[in-house]
C-alpha cells in the first residue's frame, strides 16, 4: 500500500514577528522569485563551448537573500516585500511560472511513521540543523558550474558550509572504493543526453535526508540530475530513487537563473544556537 | 571520516534539553515573542556567521558592571547587498536595542529586533513593526 504523506501543514510552517510572517517555503519559491526579476532570461541565445555542448559555466546563485534594505538617513530596515529590481534586471518576454511546493515523496507504508518521527524531532534529528552538510540531492542545484570537456564542478556556498562535487565526464562507471562507500554528496558521474548534462548518483549515506521534515533515505538512494540550459536559464530536475524506502520515485525540479555576480564563500556556520531549544518548532529552509 | 558529525554527536549526548535548530529553527521554540526588553550598550562584538549573524552588546549597570549580551540575528544571506556591514554595527556608538529574551532562561540571551542610535538612524533587523526602543537619551 502507498501512502501519501500527509505533511503539507509543515512545509509552509513559518516564523512569525511581530504578526509578520516570515516565510522560509516552499523551496521553490526562492527560484521563482529569482526568475521573476529576468523574465526574458530563458528567452536569451543559449551558449556553446568549444565542444559544441551548451555552456553551463556560470554562477547559477539563487539565494532568496537581499532582505535587508536602506530606508535612508543611514538607516536599514529587514522587509519581506522584496527587493527592488536590479539595474541589470531584463524587461518583457513570458511571466515566470507561480511558485508551487514540490510534491512530497511517497514511501512505503512501513516507513511513515519512522518520518513522522524524524519530522516531530528535526530539531534533534536533522543533522543539517547542525552546520553539517545536507548532501546529495537536499544540497539542491549547484551554485557555481565551472565546465570543461572533461569534467564539471559543482560549487555550493551553503548556510552549512561550502561544498564542492567532481563529475567525470569520461565515460567511467561509479567507483567501487571500499572507504568511500557511502558519503554526503556521494559519487557522480555525467554524460551528455543530446543538450542535456545528465549526472547520475549512487553511494549516499544515509545519514542525510532527501529534504526538509524528516524525508529520510536508505544507502539505496540513487539521484539522476538532469540540466538543459535554455538562454541564460537551467531546467534543473532532481529524480530520487529509493527501493528500499520510497513507494515510487521522486522528481522536483528547479529553474536556475544566471547571476551576474560572481560567487561569494559562505560565512562559517556555528552552532550557536546549542542547547537553547525549548521545543521542536522548525520551519523549511529554501535549497 | 565525520569529525563535524562526532563532534556534534558527542554535543548531543552532553545536552538533556531539545538541540539546536540552525538555518530550519523557530523564533518562538528558542525566543519570548511575548516579551520585549530594552537594553542600552555599545556593540562590541559581531559574529558574521551562518546560520545567523550574533551580535554582542556590552551594557553597563548602574554600578559600573558590564554585562554582554550576545543576540542572535538575520542570516548572514539576508544582508547581502544591504551595505549594512559589520563595520557599521561595530561603530562604537550608544545604541538602545530591543529584543526577546531566551526561553530557556540564559543570562544575557536574546534575539535582535533593532538598534536605535541617539542621532535617529536604526538597523530593525527583526522585521515588522519592531517596538520602538524607549527615547534617545540626549546627548552629553
Amino acid at each position: 500500500m502507498k501512502l501519501q504523506l500527509g505533511l503539507a501543514a509543515t512545509l509552509m510552517v513559518t516564523v512569525s514577528v511581530f504578526g509578520q510572517d516570515l516565510n522560509y517555503g516552499p523551496p521553490a519559491s526562492s527560484y521563482v522569485a529569482e526568475a521573476l526579476k529576468y523574465p526574458d532570461a530563458a528567452s536569451k541565445p543559449t551558449p556553446k563551448t568549444a565542444d559544441g555542448h551548451p555552456d553551463l559555466n556560470g554562477v547559477w546563485h539563487h539565494f532568496f537573500g537581499e532582505l535587508v534594505h536602506p530606508v535612508g538617513d543611514g538607516s536599514f530596515a529587514l522587509g519581506f516585500g522584496g527587493a527592488p529590481r536590479p539595474a541589470n534586471a531584463s524587461a518583457g518576454g513570458p511571466p515566470p511560472p507561480r511558485p508551487r511546493p514540490d510534491p512530497l515523496p511517497e514511501y512505503k507504508a512501513q516507513y511513515v511513521t519512522k518520518v513522522k518521527f524524524f519530522n516531530d524531532n528535526q530539531v534533534k534529528e536533522d543533522h543539517a540543523l547542525h552546520c553539517m552538510n545536507p548532501g546529495v540531492p537536499r544540497i539542491g542545484p549547484p551554485h557555481q558550474i565551472i565546465q570543461t570537456a572533461k569534467q564539471m564542478v559543482f560549487l555550493y556556498a551553503d548556510s552549512t558550509g561550502n561544498e564542492w562535487r567532481v563529475i567525470p565526464l569520461d565515460g567511467r562507471a561509479h567507483s567501487t572504493d571500499p572507504e568511500t562507500d557511502s558519503t554526503d554528496n556521494g559519487d557522480s558521474v555525467g554524460h551528455w543526453d543530446g543538450d542535456t548534462l545528465v549526472v547520475d548518483v549512487t553511494r549516499l549515506n544515509d545519514d542525510n535526508w532527501l529534504a526538509d521534515n524528516g524525508l529520510f533515505h536508505s544507502k539505496k538512494l540513487h539521484v539522476v540530475e538532469r540540466l538543459r540550459r535554455v538562454g541564460d536559464t537551467i531546467q534543473y530536475q532532481m529524480t530520487a530513487e529509493d527501493p528500499d524506502v520510497l513507494a515510487k520515485p521522486w522528481t522536483i525540479s528547479r529553474i536556475l537563473t544566471l547571476q551576474m555576480d560572481t560567487l561569494e564563500a559562505a560565512p562559517a556556520c556555528v552552532d550557536n544556537d546549542a542547547g537553547h531549544y525549548v521545543n521542536q518548532e522548525h520551519h523549511d529552509n529554501a535549497r | 571520516m565525520r569529525t563535524k558529525k562526532r563532534l556534534a554527536l558527542a554535543a548531543v549526548a552532553a545536552l538533556a534539553a531539545a538541540l539546536p535548530l540552525v538555518a530550519h529553527h523557530a523564533v518562538s521554540a528558542e525566543f519570548d515573542s511575548g516579551k520585549v526588553i530594552t537594553l542600552k550598550g555599545t556593540v562590541s562584538k559581531v559574529d558574521w556567521v551562518n546560520p545567523h549573524i550574533f551580535i554582542y552588546l556590552d551594557v553597563k549597570d548602574d554600578s559600573g558592571k558590564i554585562t554582554t549580551w550576545r543576540l542572535q540575528s538575520v542570516p548572514p544571506m539576508f544582508m547581502k547587498g544591504s551595505g549594512l556591514t559589520k563595520e557599521k554595527l561595530l561603530d562604537g556608538a550608544e545604541t538602545t536595542v530591543t529584543a526577546y529574551p531566551a526561553k530557556d532562561g540564559t543570562d544575557a540571551f536574546g534575539f535582535l529586533l533593532k538598534l536605535a542610535y541617539p542621532d535617529g538612524h536604526f538597523y530593525n533587523l527583526g522585521g515588522g513593526n519592531a517596538p520602538a526602543p524607549a527615547p534617545p537619551s540626549p546627548a552629553k
